[in-house]
């Protein structure tokens, strides 16, 4: 192994990493400065979204291009400047919730804030690392920060089971996924996946433990992307912990996660093992069917978003699974790509009309609590269904052109039965993403929204809405321009 | 650019709804922009040329160049008529509703446009992913429609409804992805432009059920047969008519059904016809179970509501017979029924719900007499019975006339059983107009302390253009089919090579090119 040392070119390629990391720093600083008392929380807000602008605008311009760093450890190329933008977008909108929700808003907000920051970081680590230790990395940085946003929430119960659940079974996970890793160093001498590529479909053949790595290392990926049936925390964790840090959790670590899952599977492991091809489809057609089936008989709004969000993974996953067998994957990954920007856009918006309700850290949202919602708020109903909608795949939102080509690319790749069994899943979705709707128009009730100033939350609502429509009607022009990156 | 006019302008109008006040304009404005968008629609007629089979006034740009997805609107013979049915309803439904809709009225209205704009899309959309996009948003209004005006069991009914209908469409959706992916196999470059559709020639195999294009050909069917509905899936419809109030009936029966049997013209027969030849047998028979089915449970029906819901069964399915007996008798009747059924169907849900504003009950027990106390009421009533029943000089008797004859040429034992229908259609219409309008007072009748009015002059304005139709369509015939004759020619003795072309006016001899083909 050569000894590179790392030059002028791979620091500015990171640049984004280190300026995330940097502006994380400036609200906890000024904190322990004043004495540990808090500044403003409108200062702290507006110090961490100048940090994700800056992170954000150097991946945009030194981002996309392709180029490797650290000796191929990081690479920057078209998956990670996307699924960066996403991951970064979601945060900053996320960022922009708490601050307004009740259980994560107040006295530890700039810790808070530091702690997005970095699991944001450890996000950009995730999708540009190119070698398994490196992937590991970025995986602990991301989630270790996430425990403890998790538990520090003022709520008192249920966050704390979350927190511990999610971190004793993310650790097994990791733990999972770097026994994975250990086998696939003991087979082809390297970590690295673009080193892994080239000799995978030999050995295949001809190291059955390497396939074992593989697999352990999926397994460890299903986990964070709560694929089937390894998907049992995401209700609990979701549901547990502050509405605002769910919505970041569904958005962006599913983004990021697989991202990464899918430069795995890019190594040309699943074109060359008929088994993990056979045993990645199950996963996908039984993650559809929990998650919209359970999702069925969940009153509590937010336990609905997390078994929607199992479901969607699944979908996700057949977008992965095509461009594994695929000759020419930009294709499958640009639907991969796209359906994950329009699933966290979605996300995000029903999330924070969850936030929206909740009136104190204690409240539970449920369904039947938005009984008269169209009468009060007549726009922001508007704004729900259409998120509401556009989860269901429903035309033109972005939610159904996401569906389309991931199921485009699935067809191009001959798998007919997979998106048979994704369009029956839409169909059973379709139930439960309607009756928040039923309840809003058709039922007669005094829903009300918190109190307190949610000019935040509220504008986060409007803006994603419109841009579900626009990015929607938009989307062959958003298709070209990402496929083209790839 | 009429087309998009003709598409968009309802969308621009729900738009300006938006931002009406809350007023008693509303109405008013409502019905002046529908009117405005009717006589827009009316100037595709004086463009229309008659004589070609071709598509006219096609309007093409690319949307998704990647997938070859267009924006592309056109029009012939099968589809000016449904355009002009959809904007010719809507004005009468919102004059309609004028006092049956109290509650959100500005939302209703809003519904109203978009699902205008829906429907007229879906009845233009040359190309497959743009043909979806409106099937699919036209479910959103009426799905509110009737889940926010309808009658007690009114969730239910609609989210059966949305359910039903997206069941069949998402197989759909995948079938058209495919068919995408064949033309680019075989031309190169992807597609979802319906006339590179008709250029494929989809493998065929006898006998089999797995074969291509009986693959492709169920997964379209599908999705029309329920939207149409054909009689085992038919189960949605009774439950969403019964619940949607009147001007949702009235949309959904006039013109929602025939998206349904519209798309089986254009998508259906022309791309797969050999399948749709080898499987015409279920459809015919279906037709005509469909036919004797929904009259027989329409007799016995205390709800004269339902009674006229199982009665759209039954001519639903009158047009399906008609079509898959691949005649220009039966194709050209199926698609001049699909236009009578949304004018009487349609009347006669007005009617019923003139008739439950004022009683508040759809029970045919309670009512009884009123054609002493109501006699312009009785009149209209009578007219839009006899339409039902196909009786001669009425519309209806041209389409099931058309149909039966139709019918008997592809299949005499089905085509005697269809018949049947016509006798049971005129049982349960009279015994119920008997029960309604003549014997002894009924209770609503005999409540002294709210007396049952006749009509209004809004509500007479209301029937007016469809009793005048009626008549016309059933006088002069051919005042309506020479516009389609050409179209529907061509569909029936091209259907396995079928093709069109964009009509380009100013070539040379394009008058007959269609024709001669």
């Amino acid at each position: 192994m050569k000894l590179v040392f790392p030059g002028i070119a791979d620091l500015i390629h990171i640049s984004p990493l280190i300026a995330l990391f940097l502006c994380s720093l400036i609200p906890i600083t000024i904190k322990i400065f004043r004495g540990n008392k808090e500044q403003p929380a409108v200062a702290t807000l507006i110090q961490g979204l100048i940090g994700i602008a800056i992170s954000l605008a150097l991946l945009l311009v030194f981002g996309g291009t392709g180029q490797t760093a650290f000796a191929d450890n990081l690479i920057f190329d078209g998956l990670t400047y996307w699924s960066g933008f996403i991951a970064l977008s979601a945060a900053a909108l996320s960022l922009f919730l708490m601050y307004e929700n009740p259980s994560t808003t107040g006295d530890q907000f700039s810790e808070l804030t530091f702690l997005t920051l970095n699991s944001a970081l450890g996000m950009l680590i995730l999708t540009s690392a190119t070698d398994l230790l490196i992937i590991f990395i970025g995986l602990e940085l991301m989630s270790l920060s996430l425990y403890l946003m998790i538990g520090m929430s003022h709520e008192e119960k249920l966050s704390k089971e979350a927190a511990f659940k999610y971190f004793i079974l993310g650790s097994f996970a990791s733990a999972i996924f770097l026994y994975g890793t250990a086998f696939i160093f003991g087979t082809a001498k390297t970590t690295n996946i673009l080193a892994i590529m080239e000799q995978s479909p030999d050995l295949m053949e001809t190291h059955k433990l390497y396939l074992f790595g593989i697999v352990l290392i999926m397994l460890g990926y299903c986990f964070k992307v709560s694929l089937a049936p390894f998907h049992a925390w995401t209700p609990d964790v979701y549901q547990g912990a502050p509405t605002p840090i769910s919505a970041y959790m569904a958005t962006a670590i599913k983004c990021v996660s697989f991202t990464s899952f899918l430069r795995v599977v890019l190594t040309g492991s699943v074109i060359s093992s008929v088994h993990l091809f056979d045993i990645l489809q199950w996963i996908a057609v039984i993650t559809m069917l929990v998650g919209n089936t359970a999702a069925i008989i969940q009153g509590n709004l937010k336990r609905m978003l997390a078994y929607s969000s199992i479901a969607h993974s699944g979908y996700i996953l057949i977008g992965v699974i095509a461009a594994g067998v695929s000759q020419e994957p930009s294709f499958a990954s640009t639907g991969v790509l796209y359906y994950l920007l329009s699933y966290s856009l979605m996300t995000l918006g029903a999330f924070a009309m969850v936030a929206l309700m909740e009136r104190s850290e204690n409240e539970i949202v449920n369904i039947d609590d938005l009984a008269g919602f169209s009468k009060r708020h007549p726009i922001l109903a508007l704004c729900f269904t259409i998120f509401l909608l556009s989860l269901a795949g429903i035309p033109p939102t972005v939610g159904f052109f996401g569906k389309f080509y991931v199921f485009s690319s699935a067809i191009a790749e001959g798998l007919i039965w997979l998106t048979v069994w994704g369009v029956i899943n839409s169909v059973i979705s379709v139930y439960y993403y309607l009756r928040p709707i039923v309840v809003m128009y058709m039922k007669d009730g005094d829903s009300v929204v918190a109190t307190h100033s949610l000019h935040a939350t509220k504008g986060t609502i409007v803006a994603t809405a419109i841009l579900i429509i626009i990015l929607g009607l938009t989307s062959g022009a958003l298709f070209e321009l990402v496929q083209n990156t790839l | 650019m009429l087309l998009t006019t003709v598409v968009f302008l309802p969308l621009l109008c729900a738009l300006i709804l938006v931002f009406w006040p809350q007023s008693k304009t509303l109405r008013f404005a409502a019905l002046g922009f529908s009117i405005v968008e009717f006589i827009v629609s009316l100037t595709i007629l004086t463009n229309f040329d008659k004589g070609t089979a071709q598509l006219q006034m096609v309007e093409k740009h690319l949307w998704i160049e990647r997938f070859g997805i267009s924006y592309h609107l056109g029009i012939d013979g099968i589809s000016l008529w449904l355009v002009l049915l959809t904007t010719f309803l809507t004005p009468i439904v919102i004059l309609g509703a004028w006092n049956g809709i109290q509650d959100r009225v500005k939302g209703f209205h809003i519904s109203i446009f978009f699902l205008q704009f829906a429907m007229i899309g879906t009845f233009l959309a040359l190309d497959a992913i743009f043909f979806y996009v409106f099937w699919e948003l036209s479910l959103i209004p009426m799905y509110f429609m009737i889940g926010i005006w309808g009658g007690a069991r009114r969730i239910y009914a609609t989210i059966k409804f949305f359910i039903f209908t997206m069941s069949g469409s998402v197989l759909m959706l995948l079938a058209m992805i495919y068919m995408m992916f064949l033309v680019q196999e075989s031309t190169g470059t992807m597609s979802a432009n319906i006339l590179d559709f008709y250029k494929l020639n989809v493998p065929f195999v006898a006998g089999t059920f797995f074969s291509l294009q009986t693959l492709l050909f169920f997964a379209f069917a599908l999705a029309f047969a329920i939207k149409v509905p054909i009689f085992p899936l038919h189960t949605w419809l009774p439950d969403a008519h019964v619940e949607a109030p009147t001007p949702g009936s009235v949309i959904l029966a006039g013109v929602m059904l025939k998206m349904g049997t519209y798309s089986f013209l254009r998508w259906v027969l022309p791309l797969f016809p050999e399948a749709s030849e080898y499987w015409a047998w279920l459809f015919l028979l279906l037709g005509v179970v469909g036919i004797i089915y929904g009259a027989l449970v329409a007799m016995v029906q205390p709800d004269v509501k339902k009674l006229v819901a199982y009665s759209s069964v039954s001519h639903m399915g009158y047009i399906m017979l008609g079509m898959f007996s691949f005649n220009i008798f039966g194709v050209s009747g199926s698609l001049f029924q699909m236009l009578n059924h949304g004018i009487s169907t349609g009347a006669l849900f007005l009617l019923i719900g003139m008739i439950y504003e004022r009683t508040h009950t759809r029970e045919i027990v309670k009512y009884g007499g009123l054609a002493g106390r109501l006699p312009l009421f009785t009149i209209f009533f009578f007219i839009m019975t006899l339409s039902s029943i196909a009786v001669p000089l009425t519309n209806g008797f041209i389409g099931e006339f058309l149909i039966l004859l139709g019918a008997y040429k592809a299949n005499p034992v089905l085509a005697g059983f269809a018949v049947s229908g016509v006798v049971f259609g005129a049982v349960y219409m009279l015994w119920m107009f008997k029960k309604v309008f003549f014997g002894p007072e009924g209770e609503v009748l005999k409540d002294v302390h709210h007396p049952v009015k006749d009509l209004s002059k809004r509500e007479i304005a209301v029937l007016v253009p469809l009793v005048i139709l009626v008549f016309w369509m059933g006088i002069f015939p051919n005042h309506f089919m020479d516009y389609s004759k050409s179209s529907l020619d061509y569909l029936v003795k091209n259907m396995k090579q079928y093709e069109l072309t964009v009509h380009d006016p100013k070539a040379p001899g394009a008058l007959q090119a269609g024709v001669q083909r």
